[in-house]
C-alpha cells in the first residue's frame, strides 16, 4: 500500500484566453520511508502539485489518496516547509514552532512539550526567545523545520527549501533534513521535494520525478540507489545528472528508459541549476 | 580576526568533505558548489581552527573530531562544537568575563570593550561571535536588552552528565595543542584575543 498515491492530477486555470492547463495529468505514488524528488522547468507546476497533495488547493481532476483516503481537505498528515520560511515576524521562535499546533485542540502543556522537543532536535535550543529577524538564512529554515515536524506529520512537504540559502549553509542543511527523516523515532515517515535543481534532488532522493514543461506531465520516475552521502563528482551522479537534465531540455518521454543511462557527453555546466 | 562565518557554515562544510569521504582539494570543494575558494575559507580556517578538519598542501582533511561530530545528531553537534569553542581564548574571555560580572550579564558594549585590545569591532563582528556563543549555548542572549546572559550550570564545568566540559577520550580534549600557545595568560593577552585561533588547548 502506497502512503501517498497522485492519481492523474490536471490543473487548469481560467484566463482572458479561454483555459489554460498548468498540470495535465500527473501520476506517481510516495511509499512509506521514501524519499521522493519533483523536478522540472520552472512554471511547470511543481510548487502547485505540492499544495494539491496536501490538500490546500484542489487539483481540476484527478484525486490524492493517503494511505487509500481521499484528501479532500488540508491534510493533517502532511506539513510544509516553504523557500521564504514564512515565518511570523512579530512572534518568538518559540511561539513560531507553536503556530501549527494551537489549532490542534492540544493542551497547553502537551504543546510546550511538543515545542521543546523541535526546538531541540532541530538544534535551536538557544533561540527559543530570538526572533526571526535575528536569525539568518540557516537557522531562520530551521524554525520553518521545526515548525513543520513538530505537529509529528507523516510527509514533510518541502518546496525549494534551500535555494534561499548560501551554498555551505544548504548543504549543512539537507544533510540535517537527511538525518531527521531517517531517524525512526522522529517524523517524517516520508518527504516530497520540490526543486528545480537537479543536482539537489539526486544529493536526496530515492527516487526523482522529473516533470515536462506546462502543462506538465511526468517524463519519468528516476530510481536513485547510490549510497549515501553521495559524491556529486562520481561517474554514477554524472550520468543520472545528464539524464535527467536532457531529459528535461529535450522534454523527450523515454518513459520505459534505463535507470542507469550510457553517459555520453560530460555534465552540463553549473551545478544542474535549471533557473 | 574571528571568522565571517555561521556555524551553519561550518557544518555545511564539514558535511561536503565528508561527501568525498573526508579527504578533498580545497579548490575542489569550492568548485562543488560553484563557489570561489575565498568563500569558504572562513569557514574551512575556522574548522581547523577548531581541530576539526586538518589542511595539508590544500587539502582538506576530516579530524576524528570532525568525524564523529558528523556520525552524531544535531543535538550532540551542538556539544561538540560547545566544548570546542570553550577552549579558544576568545570564548574563554567573554565566559570569564561573563562569570565575573554583576547579575551574569554582559552588554554587547562589554563585550566589544573586550574585544578592542587588539580589534575595533564592529558590530556585525560582536553579534557574529554572540551568535556562535549562542548557538552552542554558551550563554543565552536577550536581544531586547543587547545582553549575554551566564547559563551557569552549563558554562562553570557543572555540565549535564551527557557532557562533561573535557572528559578524556572527549572530543574536545583530542584537539592537539598549537604551538606557542600560552593558555594560562592566554585571557589577558591581547595578542592572543585577536587570535582565538592559536588558543584551542589540549
Amino acid at each position: 500500500m502506497a502512503l501517498i498515491e497522485v492519481r492523474d492530477i490536471k490543473k487548469d486555470y481560467p484566463s482572458h484566453h479561454g483555459t489554460i492547463s498548468i498540470i495535465n495529468g500527473v501520476s506517481f505514488e510516495v511509499a512509506d520511508s521514501d524519499f521522493v524528488a519533483i523536478v522540472g522547468p520552472s512554471g511547470c507546476g511543481k510548487s502547485t502539485l505540492l499544495r494539491i497533495i496536501q490538500g490546500l488547493e484542489r487539483a481540476s481532476s484527478g484525486e490524492i489518496r493517503f494511505r487509500e483516503r481521499l484528501v479532500d481537505t488540508v491534510s493533517n498528515e502532511m506539513a510544509m516547509v516553504f523557500q521564504s520560511f514564512a515565518l511570523m515576524p512579530w512572534l518568538s521562535i518559540k511561539e513560531n514552532v507553536a503556530f501549527g499546533l494551537t489549532a490542534r485542540g492540544w493542551t497547553p502543556e502537551k504543546i510546550a512539550s511538543q515545542v521543546d522537543r523541535y526546538i531541540s532536535v532541530t538544534g535551536l535550543v538557544g533561540f527559543e526567545e530570538a526572533y526571526p529577524r535575528e536569525l539568518s538564512g540557516g537557522m531562520r529554515q530551521r524554525v520553518g523545520l521545526a515548525r513543520a515536524l513538530a505537529v509529528e506529520p507523516a510527509v514533510l512537504l518541502m518546496d525549494e527549501p534551500f535555494s534561499a540559502l548560501d551554498a555551505l549553509t544548504a548543504e549543512g542543511l539537507r544533510e540535517e533534513v537527511l538525518q531527521l527523516w531517517r531517524d525512526p523515532d522522529l517524523p517524517p515517515e516520508a518527504v516530497i521535494l520540490v526543486t528545480h535543481n537537479i543536482e539537489e534532488a539526486l544529493l536526496m532522493a530515492d527516487r526523482v520525478v522529473v516533470m515536462s514543461h506546462r502543462p506538465s506531465r511526468v517524463l519519468a520516475v528516476v530510481p536513485v540507489t547510490l549510497p549515501r552521502p553521495r559524491d556529486r563528482k562520481s561517474e554514477a551522479f554524472y550520468e543520472l545528472t545528464d539524464y535527467l537534465y536532457s531529459l528535461i531540455t529535450e522534454g523527450s518521454p523515454p518513459l520505459s528508459a534505463p535507470a542507469k543511462p550510457v553517459a555520453s557527453e560530460p555534465p552540463p555546466a553549473g551545478p544542474g541549476d535549471l533557473q | 580576526m574571528f571568522p565571517k562565518a555561521s556555524p551553519s557554515e561550518l557544518q555545511g562544510l564539514l558535511v561536503l568533505i565528508n561527501e568525498h569521504k573526508g579527504t578533498e582539494d580545497v579548490a575542489r570543494l569550492a568548485d562543488d558548489l560553484d563557489l570561489e575558494i575565498d568563500e569558504i575559507l572562513p569557514s574551512l580556517d575556522y574548522a581547523e581552527t577548531l581541530g576539526l578538519v586538518k589542511v595539508v598542501d590544500g587539502r582538506a582533511t576530516l579530524s576524528d573530531t570532525g568525524r564523529k561530530m558528523l556520525s552524531v545528531s544535531i543535538r550532540e553537534r551542538k556539544t561538540i562544537l560547545r566544548d570546542l569553542l570553550k577552549k579558544t581564548t576568545l570564548f574563554k574571555t567573554i565566559l570569564r568575563a561573563l562569570e565575573s560580572a554583576p547579575e551574569g550579564k554582559l552588554t554587547e558594549d562589554d563585550v566589544q570593550r573586550l574585544l578592542a585590545f587588539t580589534t575595533a569591532p564592529s558590530d556585525s563582528y560582536v553579534l557574529n561571535i554572540i551568535n556562535w556563543g549562542r548557538y552552542a549555548e554558551l550563554f543565552r542572549y536577550d536581544s531586547d536588552e543587547h545582553v549575554l546572559v551566564a547559563v551557569r550550570s552549563r558554562v562553570q564545568g557543572r555540565s549535564p552528565p551527557s557532557s562533561p566540559p573535557s572528559a578524556p577520550g572527549s572530543p574536545g580534549a583530542r584537539v592537539s595543542p598549537t604551538a606557542d600557545n600560552p593558555v594560562s595568560d592566554a585571557s589577558n593577552s591581547p595578542r592572543d584575543l585577536a587570535h582565538p585561533a592559536s588558543t584551542v588547548a589540549a
